[in-house]
């Protein structure tokens, strides 16, 4: 099962979290787990069709300002999988917010 | 309770994170495979019990790590048999965990070549991908009690064969490496021809391999064809939801919808080549079946495949991998490439092969051909035997409906006379039901479109050797008896080439060299058992179902054997006075306990299978001879 994970924290510039976090990407790569990743904007832009008709509106932006979003794609067998790696990731960078969502085939 | 669940389920998704690791640092320790696993389970039963009351750990698997090496450190302290461990084992936990070459040492324990195929690829699942039983019984189609048995028939025969943890080196390394794709990709293969109505676990065996395969190439990165094997599959798996069609049929890979095909998985694919051609090692088979991939992957659309440098790439594989399946490949690639006279020219040698008999595809690829080359009779021939042939009715439907674009056979067409023959009312039932057989071959390979009088005698008679050149004499002859009365009732003599076969029993292999056999340097169990074969004729079975209150002199049960292998048993079974006569080596694990009659009330230990007697003695004789023939010198 593929999933896609996101996530929005808030910016910590530590050295020690980045050399963790790196060595978690390896070892999740290694495993055979981690698809891709990388950062993410916040905000961006939405779109809405609606009766032939596009808006693009941009955002919606957070009221915080040093939030910074990332996302990764991961392989696994189930959705309890993932949480289980989500949980791992948060015991790295601290607060923050998740979200977890199944991909399919194309 | 809502809670109770999501630990049970998030004790499941760290077991399956981490098993692999932990049973690899506890094979270190323990040097067994079947003990570190029970340690392992042993440290998931203590989460299972604390988790729930105490909360999932901040790091569960370092915890669960932790417990199962605190127990196995108990047991090697417990155990008289892990006494040479002990010394070694302070240093051993000292050391700082080298959990990544633990990890492809399990691999290479699990894959290894002393086991069958299909226990070395259930193990893999078991140990590495962190599957149970049930799971693994699952995806191979066998009930869990078949798949319970094979996983421990595999650990018993590792630890019996004395299976060490160290890394193999030198040519050693290549040869077991080898098998440990051959595993990896074996799994990916079982997942990838799953079907829709299988059990979604099968076709997740397809990403369970792509993931063994990826953190192989994690662990052993020198090696061109691991990359090779990851980029083939990356590369296979990319196209798993264009390659059935909406029916469930097979879209060939020229028909895909290339915008179905997954990019992720491609540009995986690509890297993975990238680093096997950066080795700059000669390319090997699953680099050059990765490369046809590739070359596949990277053409925009069906029409602009570069066949000229797919048909290269297959003249090179054809020759480290000269299967008939590689061999048509070719011949399919050749046909686009030159010509498709080049390619049927090249598929005329496998219509012969019998390993090919049933091998549907090799008729599709001979109509193409056909086709294009306007011979539509033929052509219509070929889909009208691999509709026959296929197993899957989107596809069978597909192929009448290609058969049938060719222009109708003449009236005396093979299959329509072969029903009239049958039906013509003067011969037995018994005799319709075994002509039926044969005439059913013929109409399958040839055709029920074939014309009657096309047919020759050296086609029948080539056909006769593909399908039934194996068989017992006896079938042979019933199969020739048939095709020559159709053949008279036509009026063609197309069964002229066929010759009956002399039906006298060809005597088996004896054993030569029996007292050569009996004196070979085996333990003091082994040579007791063979001589009780060899000296009173008793079946395998037989003899291993003995017990120790029914031995009786120089014999048991109505077998009689010599006063000298009386003297073996005597020191075999020492002061035991009931329980199996032959015993395993090891105790049982508590997870494969046999019967009470199968156990040994002295020493725990379970009676001796089959399987591990036939495989001993296959192994001290070197393959040349079966306890069956053994018993049989006996009688």
């Amino acid at each position: 099962m593929r999933f896609l994970m996101t996530t929005v924290a808030p910016v910590r510039r530590d050295e020690a979290l980045f050399i963790e976090m790196g060595k978690f990407v390896e070892e999740l790569t290694a495993s055979g787990v981690l698809l891709s990743t990388g950062g993410m904007e916040l905000g961006g832009v939405t779109l809405v069709s609606k009766g032939g008709e596009i808006t693009v509106t941009d955002g919606p932006f957070t009221e915080a300002k040093e939030l910074a979003g990332g996302y990764a794609i991961v392989e696994v067998r189930s959705r309890d999988e993932a949480v289980e790696l989500s949980r791992r990731f948060f015991g790295i960078i601290g607060d923050g917010d998740g979200r977890i969502q199944e991909l399919y085939q194309p | 309770m809502a809670t109770m669940d999501a630990t049970g389920r998030a004790i499941d998704a760290v077991w399956k994170l981490e098993s692999a690791k932990i049973i690899a640092a506890l094979t270190r320790l323990v040097r067994d495979v079947g003990l570190a696993e029970e340690l392992a389970q042993d440290a998931l039963v203590a989460a299972l019990e604390q988790w729930p009351a105490e909360g999932v750990p901040a790091n569960p698997g370092a915890w669960l790590m932790t417990t199962a090496k605190r127990r196995a450190v108990d047991r090697i302290r417990r155990d008289k048999r892990l006494e040479e461990r002990q010394e070694d084992l302070a240093r051993s936990l000292d050391q700082a965990d080298e959990v990544p070459d633990d990890v492809l040492r399990l691999m290479f324990v699990s894959c290894h070549p002393v086991l069958p195929p299909e226990q070395r690829a259930a193990l893999t699942l078991r140990l590495l991908g962190g599957l149970t039983a049930a799971e693994v019984a699952r995806a191979f189609l066998v009930t869990e009690p078949v798949m319970t048995q094979r996983l421990a028939d595999a650990k018993r025969t590792l630890a019996e064969a004395g299976v060490g943890f160290e890394l193999p080196a030198g040519p050693e390394l290549a040869a077991r490496l080898a098998s440990v794709l051959e595993v990896v990709y074996l799994i990916f293969n079982e997942g990838y021809s799953a079907t829709s109505g299988d059990d979604l676990m099968r076709a997740d065996l397809a990403l369970e391999a792509l993931r063994l395969g990826r953190v192989l190439a994690e662990l052993a990165p020198d090696h061109a064809e691991v990359h090779g094997l990851v980029a083939l599959m990356e590369i296979q798996q990319s196209r798993a939801g264009a390659r059935t069609g909406p029916g469930g049929e097979p879209v060939p890979l020229h028909e895909q919808n290339r915008g179905r095909w997954d990019p992720l998985l491609i540009r995986r694919g690509f890297a993975a080549m990238l680093r096997a051609r950066a080795l700059g090692q000669p390319p090997g088979p699953y680099v050059l079946q990765a490369a046809i991939a590739v070359s596949h992957a990277q053409a925009p659309s069906a029409a602009e495949t570069d066949w000229v440098q797919i048909a290269a790439l297959y003249g090179l594989l054809v020759r480290l991998l000269p299967s008939p399946v590689v061999r048509l490949n070719r011949a399919l690639a050749v046909g686009m490439a030159h010509g498709a006279d080049a390619g049927l020219a090249l598929t005329d040698d496998l219509t012969t092969d019998p390993t090919l008999r049933n091998y549907h595809p090799l008729s599709v690829v001979r109509g193409d051909l056909l086709v294009r080359l306007g011979r539509h009779t033929e052509a219509s021939a070929e889909f009208e035997r691999a509709a026959a042939l296929t197993r899957n009715s989107a596809e069978r439907e597909f192929l009448l409906a290609r058969a049938g674009e060719a222009p109708a056979p003449a009236a005396a067409s093979l299959g329509p006379s072969a029903d009239a023959f049958l039906a013509r009312g003067d011969l037995s039932a018994a005799t319709v039901r075994s002509y039926a057989q044969t005439l059913r071959r013929l109409c399958v390979d040839l055709g029920r479109g074939t014309l009657i009088g096309t047919l020759s005698a050296r086609r029948v008679a080539q056909l006769f050797g593909v399908a039934w050149g194996d068989a017992a004499a006896k079938t042979w002859n019933r199969h020739v008896a048939a095709a020559r009365s159709f053949a008279s009732w036509t009026g063609v003599s197309f069964a002229d080439g066929l010759e009956r076969r002399d039906e006298v029993r060809v005597s088996a292999r004896a054993i030569a060299d029996l007292d050569a056999v009996l004196a070979l340097d085996a333990a003091p169990r082994e040579r007791a058992f063979w001589r009780v074969l060899a000296e009173s004729g008793a079946s395998a079975t037989t003899a291993l179902s003995l017990d120790v209150g029914e031995l009786d002199g120089d014999g048991a049960r109505g077998l009689r054997w010599s006063p000298a292998t009386t003297a073996l048993l005597r020191a075999l079974t020492g002061s035991r006075t009931a329980g199996p006569v032959f015993l395993t080596d090891r105790r049982p694990g508590p997870g494969r306990m046999p019967g009470p009659a199968d156990l040994c009330p002295h020493t725990g230990r379970a009676r001796l299978s089959y399987e591990r007697a036939e495989y001993l003695f296959k192994t001290a004789t070197g393959g040349r001879y079966t306890l069956h023939l053994l018993s049989r010198a006996g009688r």
